[in-house]
């Protein structure tokens, strides 16, 4: 008898919200962020969305969190060097690119964010970005009934609260995954799919001057790092040492993944350069050492003009046309 | 038809179960304990922003905010036994009143000889994610941009202060053992408090916002502005953690 009321309650929690397959890569580790806390759900994934494309979560109803993580861009700003937000107000950073987040430990260019469910607090509350009263934003949601609606849809009830609200945001930005580029081809030997002579050739120069800190297979190690880019006194911007407190951590700033890299310009924490060559120009012949700058780039990286030309044509193979063009992803329109 | 036969066999499951366990004598409200806060300045109530108080330094200054938050309860048992209580989570703010009114639920029955808590959130919460009631970070009790909770916070004016607003913010916070703020309090109970079926005792306590310039003696002139982590935020978090006293309890 018992096992038949078992079976009964089984039957009766498939009613929830309909889960959310998430197809994660083989070739990728496993993620970081833990889906247990926050299951995947097709309502949830969609409310996530809806919010992160709704320019009413900002101060004035200007900006929305896909203002400036476009996804043509790799969910970065195109053409934008620095973040800017409501009242023209603008940041000191460059946007950073959204994809395969659930395998980042900590988020921004400093590292100061320790969890991905409380990432999209910064932006929604800088006052050079979304610049919202948390609360009240809150308050204004629960006026609204398709809010409430979508609520009750991915939590069962109509409760707007910022922790449900942080988890929706994350079950949409989980499902941010890149990882179909013609790299990833190549990786697991799809069949007919294999680098060209150029492409190889910027391969090899990858893995011999780029991969110590833009591990495959996210192309970054996630570490934070000094690479000598010269400190500009306008921007102040001490790095990771805001975060930390120690004069060790100076300049130094979270290696980005070069994934779809030629479609997220421009480049840096502060987005100085434009085009991919004045970056290999940079490390060639650029780097300004200081006490903190990385030992791996301290003299430079040499890049003939060829090599600069192959690694080109591998990076381009990092473009994930299927993430870029993902029509899951694309901006909803908000009436 | 399924789901019914289904539900008529839970139905008859539970009374089943119920008839074997029999009625449980009544056990009135579930045993708790009720702490209720008094915000002072020295000996007396503490009035935000009417009344000027002078500090350590003498320097003159008015009071607009306090907050802290209180977690990781437990009770020491005349006997020794330490029973920790179950998570609870509370953020007192001197100017909401119902929230110098907590209450701690499910504690065994017993006698306790003293009461510990921590002046804070513990570190797994400050890296836990999005989290709900008193831990939601619309409080703004939460660093945006280098993330970890608020433990206390100060707020006012001093003539000391050489800014425009004349504002001090003390933002007392850090997780991390090279800048935790962590405080244990541990106090002893005037006498044995018994916690049992049917009883609603109560502890009452005072915070003292002047402890929090003493030992170590903190000037506005010195410390005008804590925002993140660091020797400001311990400096004034080791002189606060004083701040508790019982001054009575009630069976």
């Amino acid at each position: 008898m018992l096992a038949l009321v078992q079976a009964g309650a089984k039957k009766r929690a498939v009613k929830g919200p309909e889960p959310f397959l998430l197809q994660l890569p083989a070739h990728f580790p496993r993620p970081v962020y833990d889906f247990t806390r926050n299951p995947l759900t097709k309502p949830g994934v969609a409310l996530g969305r809806f919010m992160f494309y709704d320019y009413r979560l900002s101060q004035d109803s200007t900006v929305s969190c896909g203002f400036c993580h476009q996804q043509f861009a790799a969910f970065g700003h195109f053409d934008h060097a620095l973040a800017h937000g409501v009242a023209g107000q603008q940041g000191i950073r460059s946007v950073p690119v959204l994809f395969n987040m659930i395998w980042q430990r900590a988020f921004m260019w400093d590292g100061g964010v320790n969890h991905l469910e409380i990432q999209a607090l910064t932006p929604l509350t800088d006052h050079n970005e979304m610049a919202v009263d948390l609360k009240e934003l809150i308050q204004k949601m629960r006026t609204d009934s398709q809010y409430k609606s979508m609520f009750k849809a991915a939590f069962g009830t109509e409760e707007i609260t910022s922790e449900r609200m942080f988890k929706a945001f994350t079950q949409f930005i989980a499902t941010m995954v890149s990882a179909g580029s013609k790299y990833d081809s190549v990786m697991l030997k799809v069949p007919g799919v294999a680098f060209t002579a150029e492409e190889n050739a910027g391969y090899t120069i990858f893995q011999e001057k780029c991969a110590a800190c833009h591990k495959e297979p996210l192309f970054t190690d996630l570490t934070y790092r000094s690479n000598g880019l010269p400190y500009l006194p306008a921007l102040n911007d001490i790095g990771r040492m805001k975060i930390t407190g120690s004069t060790d951590d100076n300049l130094r700033f979270k290696v980005p993944s070069l994934r779809n890299i030629l479609k997220s310009a421009p480049y840096m924490h502060d987005g100085r350069f434009f085009d991919i060559f004045q970056v290999f120009d940079f490390y060639d012949h650029g780097v300004k050492v200081t006490p903190t700058t990385d030992p791996l780039v301290k003299q430079g990286i040499p890049l003939s003009d060829q090599e600069k030309r192959q690694l080109y044509f591998f990076l381009n193979t990092l473009t994930d046309y299927s993430f870029l063009g993902n029509a899951s992803l694309s901006e909803v329109r908000i009436e | 038809m399924i789901l019914r036969i289904f539900v008529s066999y839970a139905c008859w499951f539970l009374v089943v179960t119920m008839l074997f366990a029999g009625a449980p004598a009544d056990p009135g409200p579930v045993p708790s304990l009720q702490l209720s806060f008094t915000h002072l300045m020295g000996q007396q109530p503490l009035v935000r922003k009417a009344v000027t108080y002078t500090n350590a330094s003498g320097e003159t200054f008015t009071i607009s905010r306090f907050r802290y938050f209180l977690s990781n309860f437990s009770l020491e048992a005349v006997n020794g036994n330490v029973v920790t209580l179950p998570p609870a989570y509370f953020l007192v703010d001197d100017a909401i009143d119902s929230s110098k009114n907590i209450r701690l639920d499910s504690i065994p029955a017993g006698e306790y000889k003293s009461i510990r808590f921590l002046i804070g959130v513990d570190s797994i919460r400050n890296v836990s994610g999005a989290q709900s009631g008193a831990l939601a970070v619309e409080s703004g009790m939460f660093w945006t941009w280098n993330s970890g909770y608020i433990m206390a916070q100060i707020e006012g004016h001093s003539a000391a202060v050489n800014t425009p607003m004349q504002e001090f913010l003390f933002h007392c916070g850090g997780y991390k053992t090279k800048d935790g703020v962590l405080k244990y309090v541990t106090l002893p109970l005037p006498q044995p408090l018994t916690i049992a079926a049917g009883k609603q005792p109560r502890i009452n306590l005072t915070a003292d916002v002047e402890k929090w310039f003493l030992p170590d003696t903190v000037s506005f002139k010195k410390i005008t502005v804590i925002m993140a982590p660091g020797v400001k935020a311990r400096q004034v978090a080791g002189n606060y953690q004083h701040m508790f006293n019982i001054t009575g309890i009630s069976n």
